[in-house]
């Protein structure tokens, strides 16, 4: 296995070029990585976008010239090539940081763990709501005893729909709930512990298509006792990133609304630019994926463990795969009926 | 115009003394108060004829006096489940009835109470206010901008009751936070989706917050689907933390296939901090939907027509309830 010599600039191999390398790539190059990415799509524009009049990084032909190349991989395809990705940087001795969630199912999930961990590699799953400011606060705040054991619990997602067509492919993106809601499912297990069944519902005005809108709503029961409701929406294009929480325990309660952060309303007298806006505004904050790849990037180079491990992406993965099955069956799953032997 | 003549019947729900406070204001009404059970009371709770001349309202010993006083119309503010009895009570007499919300603790009484005013002839309505506040008839102008509605997020938390023990106790309650919240979003949507009933209905419940206190549930969720997939989600829990400013709130996000709407019903508040209490400071400005309830009750009985939320919408939002406390003990959507 290689060592990351702090002194020496870390090389790192992003593959694919998409809405999340957006947000990755500036946070590698604000760490003073050295960038190559390799994508079967749009790497040249995306380096170039980044680049401030030279280019970002270096666009390479090959995953395996990639590979070659770097010390470590950021994996930001579509979620059907996760699996694929990890398992070559795996062989290739290289740490991964691969976007959520780590694969379409938890068997495929657990794969990918037992190849980086015979490897000897590390993986971390970019669960990087764990990383936003306000959810930290809310997770410090908890941590602490400030109001309780959490009894109650409210989670709410919502954004443009993704444009993307592989997106509307459950096949391919494992539907609402596995690619954008597993964010606050991950975060509802962090908060009140382990889940033990799932009740899952959705709606979409346009099935099969990028069009509609779609909403899922999903009821989770946790072992110790607590409740967890965890809503997310697919709106139409131009739609505001919007998030929030409300958490109700047995001493008090903590919420936040995204859309009453009071820090800065702008008012223009304009319509909307109707974009896609498939990533919050975090102009407010030191960005999430940075701080996220920050603590990845410590853990890589030798330092403590990230607050979000590979067991806890897999964890997500088998979450948000049991309240699709909930759907398919029209009732609650018990997600141990999906677990495999740990 | 003759002043309608309205008692009210028990004073066990604290609503009652906004209802009397309202209705005394009014030049076209004239008010008349029984509460005899107010012994049975806890130590401490207020009620009875002290009660009654403390809020200003003639008071009768017993409901047949009041009855017998001749009121047009009556409104319930009993425990849960003793409303059956002075429904059917006030509907012998001829008295038409609006009823706190619940209308009953079980379905089955539901429908009594529904037969009983049907028989004599007399209107049943169920006090939903939610649907008469200006912010819910504010959204419902905007429902047309938001297309059709796929999804609804809605919340009724509050405190854990005080003031009145009973709100607590399963038998005269008929429940927790299930019983006492979930029936103002039904019945919002009751309203919304002018009367469809939920196809299926799954609830999950649990006792942790103040659980030492209560015997009941204080935290529930319910998951519905309503016809044309339209899915529903309703946070229903008494989890608003002791001491909070206000007593709770309601809140309704609409998801349509054009936009999404958010409605808070309690939100029209003025906030700041008292340093004498060292607490925050809430001072609410909303009017509530008390005032616009109370008038379409009588101006129903004026104009002989049937007031709504009558009382077969208040039974479709208490089988919402039943269906949710089945689903809770079998696990399974009821």
């Amino acid at each position: 296995m290689m060592t990351i010599n702090g002194t020496q600039r870390l090389r790192v191999g992003m593959v694919g070029a998409g809405g999340i390398a957006n947000a990755h790539l500036p946070a590698w190059l604000q760490l003073g990585a050295q960038v190559g990415v390799y994508s079967l799509h749009g790497a040249p524009d995306l380096v170039e976008r980044h680049g401030r009049g030279h280019v970002a990084g270096r666009v390479v032909d090959s995953l395996d010239e990639l590979l070659e190349a770097v010390d470590v991989v950021d994996v930001c395809t579509p979620t059907f090539a996760h699996p694929e990705i990890v398992l070559a940087a795996a062989a290739a001795g290289k740490h991964v940081l691969c976007e959520k969630p780590l694969a379409l199912d938890a068997d495929t999930a657990e794969a990918m763990v037992t190849a980086c961990s015979d490897a000897g590699v590390q993986l971390y799953p970019g669960h990087v709501v764990r990383y936003f400011a306000e959810y930290a606060a809310l997770q410090r705040a908890v941590a602490t005893g400030a109001i309780g054991t959490p009894a109650v619990l409210r989670f709410e997602r919502c954004g443009a729909r993704p444009r993307a067509a592989w997106f509307a492919d459950p096949e391919r993106s494992g539907g609402i709930i596995m690619d954008q809601m597993i964010h606050d499912l991950d975060f509802a297990r962090w908060l009140a512990g382990e889940v033990d069944s799932v009740h899952a519902q959705l709606t979409d005005s346009a099935p099969g298509t990028t069009a509609g809108v779609v909403s899922a709503h999903v009821v989770a029961r946790h072992r110790g006792g607590a409740l967890s409701s965890v809503t997310g929406t697919w709106a139409r294009p131009g739609t505001r990133f919007r998030y929030g929480f409300h958490v109700a325990g047995t001493d008090g309660m903590l919420s936040y609304d995204s859309a009453r952060d009071p820090s800065l309303h702008t008012d223009t007298g304009a319509a909307d630019d109707g974009g896609e806006r498939l990533l919050p505004d975090v102009s407010l904050v030191e960005s999430p994926f940075l701080t996220e790849i920050r603590e990845v990037a410590a853990a890589f180079a030798g330092g403590p463990a990230p607050r979000v491990s590979a067991a806890d992406g897999v964890a997500a993965v088998r979450l948000a795969a049991a309240a699709n099955a909930s759907l398919a069956a029209g009732r609650p799953v018990r997600v141990a009926e999906l677990e495999v032997a740990a | 115009m003759t002043p309608l003549r309205i008692g009210v019947m028990s004073l066990a729900h604290l609503h009652a003394m906004g209802y009397i406070a309202l209705l005394s204001a009014r030049p076209d009404v004239e008010v008349a108060v029984s509460d005899p059970d107010a012994g049975d009371r806890p130590a401490g709770e207020s009620g009875g004829r002290s009660l009654a001349d403390r809020l200003g309202v003639t008071y009768h010993d017993s409901y047949q006096q009041l009855l017998d006083w001749g009121p047009d119309g009556v409104v319930v503010c009993s425990e849960n489940s003793r409303h059956r009895a002075l429904t059917e009570l006030a509907a012998a007499a001829g008295a038409h009835v609006l009823c706190e919300k619940p209308m009953a603790t079980t379905v089955a009484d539901g429908e009594a109470m529904v037969a009983a005013c049907a028989s004599a002839d007399v209107h049943l309505m169920v006090a939903y206010p939610v649907r008469f506040s200006r912010p819910f008839r504010a959204l419902r102008a905007k429902l047309p901008a938001l297309g059709r509605v796929l999804a609804v997020a809605g919340t009724n938390n509050g405190q854990v009751p005080g003031g009145r023990a009973w709100f607590a106790d399963a038998g005269l309650a008929g429940g927790g936070a299930v019983m006492d919240h979930t029936v103002h979003l039904a019945d919002l949507l009751d309203h919304l989706f002018a009367g469809a009933e939920a196809e299926s209905v799954h609830a999950v419940t649990n006792r942790m917050i103040r659980g030492d206190d209560v015997q009941v549930e204080t935290g529930g969720l319910l998951s519905l689907r309503y016809p044309d997939g339209v899915i529903a989600t309703i946070d229903c829990s008494w989890s608003v933390p002791e001491h909070y400013p206000t007593w709770g709130g309601l809140t309704l996000r609409l998801t349509g296939e054009h936009g999404i709407a958010d409605m808070d019903a309690f939100g029209q508040a003025v906030h700041g901090f008292r340093a004498s209490t060292r607490g925050p400071l809430r001072v609410d400005f909303g009017e509530g939907g008390d005032g616009a309830m109370l008038e379409e009750f009588l101006s129903a009985i004026r104009d002989g027509r049937r007031p709504q939320p009558d009382g077969e919408s208040g039974l479709r939002s208490l089988r919402v309830v039943a269906r949710a406390y089945e689903s809770a003990r079998t696990g399974a959507p009821a």
